[in-house]
């Protein structure tokens, strides 16, 4: 298969979550994901997802953009958001506060488990700020691991 | 849409139990914090949430379900969980979750647990 990327831009708000989960895991199912691993891409879509909307937009009109690239070997998800201004800084995740939040995990913590969430089940993860003031999360899904692959 | 119409509460032995009907991704899982708080603010003490029917929970759905089962042991109540699917199970493993919320196999092990 060629690469291909499918893009698509949400509003930012939370209900548009869920019929891009449920595309995801139709799309992972289709390229040969095991069934926990499209379960694992859902959840991990879906966390960095909520991340976008919730923190990254200043209001619901913005919009959250994802680009998924998908090829022989991966499926990979990129989510743009554009930034929420509130707290006066131009990126919601500053590196200090990426680290505070890592910092403040713990199982009784009631939120600031997505990163973490993502950062453990994607086989690649990064994050940095973006050209228009906001947050790039990009994730990675290796088909050709053995864990990955429909038995 | 209200996903609070998915989620529907009864009540046994003065226990209240809700039963979760929707998977709970970022929009039903602030139904979920409500419906919840709503309880809290009824001054219910003990509480079960059936999540036979539910094949996906994020952090949010998670962490509401922490935060009310913490607030609950403080007024001597408790929340706990049951009949998770293995997907729901991990996510709260990986979490840590499974280290603070009690979980069982079932709503009638969960009940009796009380």
């Amino acid at each position: 298969m060629a690469k291909s990327d499918i893009k698509l831009k949400i509003p930012s708000a939370a209900f548009y979550i869920e019929p891009v989960r449920a595309f995801i895991g139709n799309l992972a199912q289709s390229l040969g994901f095991s069934r926990k691993r499209v379960a694992d891409i859902q959840l991990v879509l879906d966390e960095i997802c909520s991340n976008a909307v919730h923190h990254g937009s200043i209001d619901a009109t913005v919009g959250v953009k994802l680009r998924i690239r998908i090829d022989t070997h991966s499926l990979e998800i990129l989510v743009r958001d554009t930034g929420s201004r509130h707290t006066g800084e131009k990126s919601w995740l500053t590196h200090e506060r990426l680290a505070e939040i890592e910092a403040n995990r713990s199982p009784s913590s009631e939120s600031g488990h997505g990163i973490f969430i993502a950062k453990s089940l994607a086989d690649t993860y990064e994050i940095q700020s973006n050209a228009v003031g906001g947050t790039d999360v990009r994730v990675i899904f290796e088909l050709l691991k053995p864990n990955n692959l429909k038995l | 849409m209200d996903s609070t119409k998915l989620m529907e509460l009864r009540e046994e032995s003065g226990i209240k139990i809700l039963e979760i009907k929707t998977d709970l991704s970022s929009y039903a899982a602030s139904d979920l914090r409500k419906v919840l708080e709503d309880l809290l603010a009824e001054k219910v003490e003990k509480v079960v949430v059936n999540l036979s029917e539910v094949s996906h929970i994020n952090s949010t759905a998670v962490g509401a379900l922490v935060g009310v089962a913490k607030r609950l042991r403080q007024s001597g109540g408790d929340l706990k969980i049951c009949a998770l699917e293995d997907n729901l199970t991990r996510t709260f493993n990986l979490i840590g979750a499974s280290s603070v919320v009690e979980i069982y196999e079932s709503e009638n092990s969960a009940l009796a647990a009380f």
